[in-house]
């Protein structure tokens, strides 16, 4: 029961009581942003009597959903912002959104040709001409890409992977998929360590969250529709759909319905993120035994710093992260305060955010420094990104400092 | 999931009990679903200000014989004297202990300064503030009294009158914040939190400094709008000591930089005493078997329950959604539990805004132990404290801090208490 | 100075557009008015702009005035009207007969009404009944009635009228036969004052009843109060109507960033006129209605209520007073009762408030000698005088939902705001985007002299939180412009915050109550506000 004798209209729920301007990381750093009081429940009265009363302003907002975690009354702050984005918003996405967004097309084009292009992005003329021609911000520092893609090295050990007793559908995301296929190796040696062979969705599209919040709904749509039909055929299968990245997994089970208004309660529960479906395995199942896993002695304590992603926060689920982590022997974990690393995304890549991400993150990078961790844990690949561009540490998925943990 | 104690509502009440089992050893995880009331809090925390028939308190322990009989169903009454004294001073302790420096006793009420420079009675102020022993009669004779340009949630011209009638000389010392700022442009809104954050910086403080040093003057003290110290706890300080006069604080409208504070200081004590801290969630389902409950679900967890051996509910009252008021009935809508409450909606309200509203009387019923009950039944591993409580009314007893840390120690107690009996 | 040519007695709209008109002929004019403008029936109605169709199977007539008027306000008073059209709908419990007959009446009173397939009607109102039967779409619209004043008053005014709110006449000063001027009350400073003039006209609604006693002569009159409910935002688009004999709660009007359903009608005594209370049972009343024309209405937030007196004059003997005819009435007490330089006129509707002007100021002219023809008809009001485009382009570069607010109240006298630095465009009521400058504005040129005016001129405290933050913004700022002594601005506080509440507790449950206590905890436990704002040490 979300709450009793509520209206459809979230918005009227809230009591203007001002508590989620006072967490939101943009509004810190960057007085022309309404506000999440005011750019959503406020002016969506407002938008209603009029649609010229959209404020582009609002484009300053990062879809962290900090507001919604703060927020006492459960107004959907950041949705109402979303929403009005996509509907009422008369600024047409640039080229450079375009291809900030378009995760699958882009990576599909330079993949083959990864160690040219990652070689043209690391130079310091290139990253000048797109600041001056197209504004992605010239201090960005763009991940690498995969020559081989994860998809291709899976189809590989399909045959291994389906001798598993268990079996469960992976959902890689873009990073993994094109940038960092580590990550989905480590992911699958987890699964398999708990006996689960892993397969691929039928067919998977990027989970659209970047065409979302740069303005193409359409297309989030139709990737999305793919996405939902494939975790459906899935889940007729008996086959659980996990994901490793925060943010996809938000995006599937909640962006989907509120704002792309695509209907996913058949489906919802059985998309999870990782580290929350072992929880689950390890602590609900009755047959699953941890003598199992064996792990790697280290000898000496590994400090690890974890952060939780905005995303994360909003799904409430580090707990299971943390918990992962701390089946590791020899693990120091400190939970890093709450704030947001400031990148949100494709956001700060973007020349006219670049100085406030970096400033909204300047808190967190403060105490990453110093606090003599030797390593920092997160979730969300762009949360890595901005950590390992903006401090001195390296930055690793939980399943990756989980499967590195594990013996072979 | 598994805890020994799972608080429902992540406020003061909820953060008081949370903090007090996890020093006792007991692994708690509190759920809220927003952040809580604290951020509308003056500074200053209340224990009893007015008896239910309108008279002051100076002395709270002194009136609790004349607060029995005037409503003896109050939570006050059922803690007891004896208990009453030892969880007041407790409470204190534990604030103290959380970082939050505050002054007062539980003996005798001192006075604070509203946003409105409206003297009022309370129990503890934080250290910061400005606040007297006795009501209206301030330490000083000359004071600077600043505030900001555009800043419209303060109003220096009622702390003005209030030290004019005090017989205090005032000089009024308007800052302007770009002057201060090392951004481009001031907010939109000027909120505290805004100007607290700008301070934060030392550069920005030093600017601050240097505007204002030479307006002090001969001044005993200079007062500002309590915009400062989010971050930097010791902030005051450092200004008194950079300007070489006494500072202090002058409470503003909410959200407050002190509110704020408190919240995290408290959510801060309680995660480094192992505590879990889930934001953001609500508990939709709770299970009961045989009067006890066995496990619950949250909005977040899903199919994931929580499964503790003791519960605590304190998820506040209306405004914190613990108390729902439908056209004609108001409901716990997390247990379902026994709810103290007129039916006849018009007897809820009184014509006059500032006359006792019934309503604020209204709460969740319990038993001698602070239990909670549902449909007659005493639920066993269910107690109730802090605002969702009924039988008092915070508003015009001025009690809401008191009763929402003391029920608290006490529901805590009594969970290390019936612990030790099993 | 204290002779005039005409002394209107009453500041709602139609002793407003009375100013206006006598002023556009060349007449000294004064308007007296004890409280604000558009205190009463004319603040407290549905806000409806009639297309008439209401009224045309009953009283053709009226529903002729109605249609002409309305067309004539779209023109004038564009920035007071928001054209919304609107539909009158048959549910399954209505007979479809009844629209037949409604149709036709339309027709021949020259309003437009057309059939609609219902399919289609709910595409164009979603928020509609999906249950609906029949829907004809009608030229209504909605109308915000105190910008509507304002603007008269503000119109008179550049043409030398005089206007004295918060002032009470006491008296009427009588010569033989005659009226010869007015005995007036300073309700703020109790100071009194006599003013002079041939011609007083008394158009006080409701209340002239009581002016015509003080004269010496009878009208007839009967209270018949109506109750309305405001929900928390505009749910509809186009107005929704009944389509069936003019019943209780069966107008759903839109209306800048809310929408209200009304109304209700119940004879009340004379003694409770100033001091109308929503009772419980007119609230469900309400609601059952409101979700009738609209299901969603029943989860949606209620932000408060109020209630109105209609100024009926009594003409037969339906108790309701629903039958009796909205028509017009003016009373030539010379040739009705034999008393000189008085006039009544009263009756009619919120939007034929100008021709009841124009009727009132053709008969003051007459008696004056005056021959000079009503221009009200053309003429546009201030704020209508120019179109969005042409202002966009003058005032400063400033945040557009601040800009989009200025403009959608004050049409082009939004130019006059000043937008010129962060202090004028931060915003003192965020609910309702009313900027610093707006305030500032209103404070010190539409006559405002407390909180509740400053409401009713720029909607600050119409928001969901009915003035919790905004309220105690702009009392500093009334005080910093010297309209209320810094001492007082407490006291203000508590009168606004109590006058808040009588249309809150009505219906204090869900979201509402929440947010009274909310409110209840911030001003009165933080802030230490209280009932005589006396020191809790005393």
């Amino acid at each position: 029961m979300e709450s009793i004798n509520k209206s459809d209209n979230n918005f009227e729920q809230c009591l203007k009581c001002t508590i989620c301007t006072v967490y939101c990381p943009v509004l810190a750093v960057n007085p022309d942003f309404p506000g999440p009081k005011h750019g959503g429940p406020d002016q969506e009265r407002l938008r209603l009597k009029m649609p010229s009363f959209y404020d582009e302003a609002n484009k300053y907002c990062m879809n962290c959903k900090r507001c919604e975690v703060a927020c006492p009354s459960n107004v959907r702050v950041g949705d109402i912002i979303q929403k009005a984005k996509l509907k009422y918003s008369r600024h047409k996405p640039s080229l450079r959104d375009f291809f900030l967004s378009h995760t699958d097309l882009v990576g599909t084009l330079s993949s083959p040709f990864a160690p040219i292009v990652n070689k043209v992005l690391s130079w310091d003329v290139t990253k000048q001409v797109m600041d001056t021609t197209i504004h992605v911000d010239k201090h960005r520092i763009f991940p690498e890409y995969s020559h081989e893609k994860f998809v291709s090295w899976l189809e590989k050990q399909a045959g291994e992977q389906k001798k598993f007793a268990h079996q469960l559908c992976y959902f890689h995301g873009c990073y993994v998929n094109y940038n960092f296929p580590q990550l989905g190796k480590d992911f699958v040696k987890v699964m398999n360590a708990f006996g689960y062979g892993v397969q691929l969705l039928e067919k998977e599209k990027c989970c659209g969250v970047a065409l979302i919040s740069n303005g193409f709904a359409g297309q989030a749509r139709r990737q999305g529709e793919v996405n939902l039909r494939s975790i459906r055929k899935a889940v007729s299968e008996n086959m659980p759909v996990v994901a490793t990245s925060s943010t996809c997994t938000m995006t599937i089970r909640d962006e989907y319905p509120h704002i792309l208004n695509l209907k996913n309660a058949d489906v919802r529960d059985h998309v999870e993120l990782a580290t929350r479906f072992i929880y689950r395995m390890i602590n609900e199942s009755k047959d699953f035994d941890l003598s199992k896993l064996k792990f790697i002695q280290r000898g000496h304590p590994l400090k690890i710093a974890y952060h939780t992603p905005c995303h994360l926060e909003k799904l409430g689920w580090e707990y299971y992260s943390i918990e992962l982590l701390r089946m590791i022997p020899d693990v120091e974990i400190t939970v890093l305060k709450p704030n947001c690393c400031g990148i949100g995304g494709t956001y700060g890549f973007k020349k006219e955010n670049y100085e406030n991400a970096q400033k909204i993150g300047e808190p967190l990078f403060r105490e990453i420094e110093e606090g003599g961790f030797d390593l920092v844990v997160t979730d969300c690949e762009t949360c890595k990104w901005q950590i390992e561009m903006s401090t001195s540490k390296k930055c690793k998925h939980p399943i990756t400092v989980f499967a590195e943990a594990l013996t072979e | 999931m598994i805890f020994d104690t799972i608080i429902i509502g992540g406020g003061l009440s909820g953060l008081t009990c949370g903090i007090h089992l996890q020093k006792a050893g007991k692994r708690c995880v509190i759920i809220s679903s927003g952040q809580s009331a604290l951020h509308f809090s003056s500074g200053s925390f209340d224990l009893l200000n007015t008896l239910p028939d309108g008279r002051s308190v100076s002395d709270p322990v002194q009136s609790l014989d004349e607060l029995q009989v005037q409503n003896p169903s109050h939570p006050y009454i059922k803690i007891g004297k004896t208990d009453f004294i030892r969880l007041a001073e407790k409470s204190q302790q534990l604030l103290t202990d959380a970082s939050i420096s505050v002054g007062g006793s539980y003996q005798r009420n001192h006075y604070r300064l509203t946003p409105f420079a409206i003297t009022k009675p309370t129990w503890l102020t934080m250290t910061d503030y400005v606040s007297s022993d006795q009501p209206d009669s301030l330490p000083w004779k000359n004071v600077c009294l600043v505030h900001f340009t555009g800043y419209l949630d303060f109003h220096p011209d009622f702390f003005q009158g209030k030290f004019q009638e005090l017989g205090i000389k005032v000089q009024n010392v308007e800052l302007d914040l770009t002057k201060v700022s090392i951004r481009k442009n001031t907010p939109l809104e000027v909120r505290s939190t805004n100007i607290a954050r700008l301070f934060d910086n030392e550069e920005a403080l030093d600017n601050f400094v240097r505007l204002l040093a030479h307006k002090v003057g001969d001044a005993d003290a200079v007062l500002l709008p309590a915009c400062l110290g989010l971050e930097r706890t010791n902030i005051v300080n450092i200004l008194s000591r950079k300007l070489g006069v006494e500072v202090k604080l002058l409470a503003t409208f909410p959200p407050t930089v002190s509110g704020i504070r408190a919240q995290y200081l408290l959510k801060q004590r309680f995660m480094q005493l192992g505590g879990t801290y889930m934001l953001g969630d609500t508990v939709n389902k709770v299970d009961f078997e045989n009067n006890h409950i066995s496990k619950i679900f949250t909005v977040n967890h899903g199919n994931i329950p929580l499964r503790g051996e003791e519960y605590v509910l304190c998820s506040g009252s209306f405004f914190s959604e613990g108390l729902v008021a439908l056209p004609n009935d108001v409901v716990d809508p997390i247990c379902g539990l026994d709810v103290d409450y007129i039916s006849d909606r018009k007897e809820w309200f009184a014509s006059d805004v500032f006359d006792q509203q019934n309503y604020e009387s209204f709460g969740i019923r319990t038993d001698e132990t602070f239990h909670g009950i549902k449909n007659g039944q005493a639920i066993s591993n269910l107690h109730v404290c802090g605002a969702s409580l009924s039988a008092f009314n915070a508003l015009k007893e001025g009690c809401g801090g008191g009763v929402s840390m003391l029920t608290a120690l006490y529901v805590a107690e009594d969970i290390l208490r019936q612990k030790e009996n099993k | 100075m204290n002779e005039y040519d005409v002394i209107i007695i009453g500041g709602g709209a139609t002793g407003a557009g009375t100013l206006r008109d006598c002023s556009m002929r060349g007449l000294r004019t004064v308007l007296i008015e004890r409280s604000d403008i558009a205190t009463g029936a004319t603040g407290r109605n549905h806000g409806l702009l009639h297309s008439g169709a209401r009224y045309a199977v009953t009283d053709q007539e009226s529903a002729r005035e109605c249609i002409s008027e309305n067309q004539i306000l779209r023109r004038i008073a564009s920035h007071c009207v928001d054209e919304t059209d609107g539909f009158f709908i048959s549910l399954p419990d209505d007979d479809l007969s009844f629209q037949t007959k409604f149709v036709k009446s339309c027709q021949s009173a020259g309003i437009r009404a057309d059939v609609i397939d219902p399919k289609e009607a709910l595409v164009l109102e979603p928020s509609m009944n999906p249950a609906v039967t029949g829907a004809v779409r009608v030229p209504d619209g909605s109308i915000d009635p105190f910008r509507l004043t304002a603007s008269n008053i503000r119109d008179a005014k550049t043409l030398g009228a005089n206007v004295l709110t918060y002032h009470m006449v006491t008296e009427l000063i009588r010569r033989q036969d005659a009226i010869v001027g007015v005995k007036i009350l300073n309700v703020r400073t109790k100071e009194t004052s006599e003013l002079y003039a041939p011609i007083i006209v008394n158009a006080c609604g409701i209340w002239g009843a009581h002016i015509a006693e003080m004269a010496g002569v009878k009208v007839s009159m009967f209270p018949a109060k109506g109750a309305l409910l405001i929900y928390g935002h505009r749910v509809n688009k186009i107005v929704l109507n009944r389509c069936r004999k003019p019943s209780d709660a069966d107008i759903l009007v839109p209306g800048d960033t809310i929408c209200l359903i009304g109304t209700t009608s119940t004879k009340v005594p004379f003694d409770t006129i100033d001091n109308m209370y929503v009772l419980p049972e007119e609230v469900e009343i309400l609601r059952k209605g409101a979700q009738e024309l609209s299901p969603i209405l029943e989860k949606t937030r209620i932000l408060r209520c109020y209630a109105g007196v209609r100024p009926l004059v009594a003409s037969d003997n339906d108790p309701s007073g629903r039958s009796v005819s909205r028509g017009i009435v003016l009373f030539d007490h010379e040739k009705r009762d034999g008393l000189k330089g008085f006039i009544t006129i009263t009756g009619g509707k919120l939007m034929t408030y100008r021709l009841m002007a124009e009727q009132a100021t053709d008969l003051v002219c007459t008696k004056l000698h005056i021959d000079k023809k009503c221009e009200t008809a053309t003429v546009k009001l201030p704020g209508s005088r120019e179109d969005k485009e042409t202002i966009l382009k003058k005032l400063y570069s400033m945040p557009s939902a601040v800009q989009e607010s200025m403009i959608y109240r004050h049409g082009e006298m939004a130019e006059k705001i000043a937008t010129n630095n962060v202090v004028n465009n931060s915003l003192v009521c965020e609910c309702e985007e009313v900027s610093y400058g707006e305030v500032s504005y209103a404070i010190d040129h539409m006559d405002v002299n407390n909180l509740i005016d400053l409401r009713r001129r720029t909607r600050l405290g119409m928001g969901t939180c009915q003035g919790e933050f905004c309220a105690c913004r702009a009392i500093g700022i009334l005080a910093k412009q010297k309209k209320i002594k810094p001492e007082k601005e407490k006291e203000e506080l508590v009168t606004f915050l109590n006058e808040r509440w009588k249309g809150i507790k009505p219906i204090a449950w869900g979201d509402s109550l929440r947010e009274s206590q909310y409110a209840s905890w911030v001003y009165e436990s933080v802030c230490g506000l209280s009932k005589n704002n006396k020191d809790l040490t005393k």
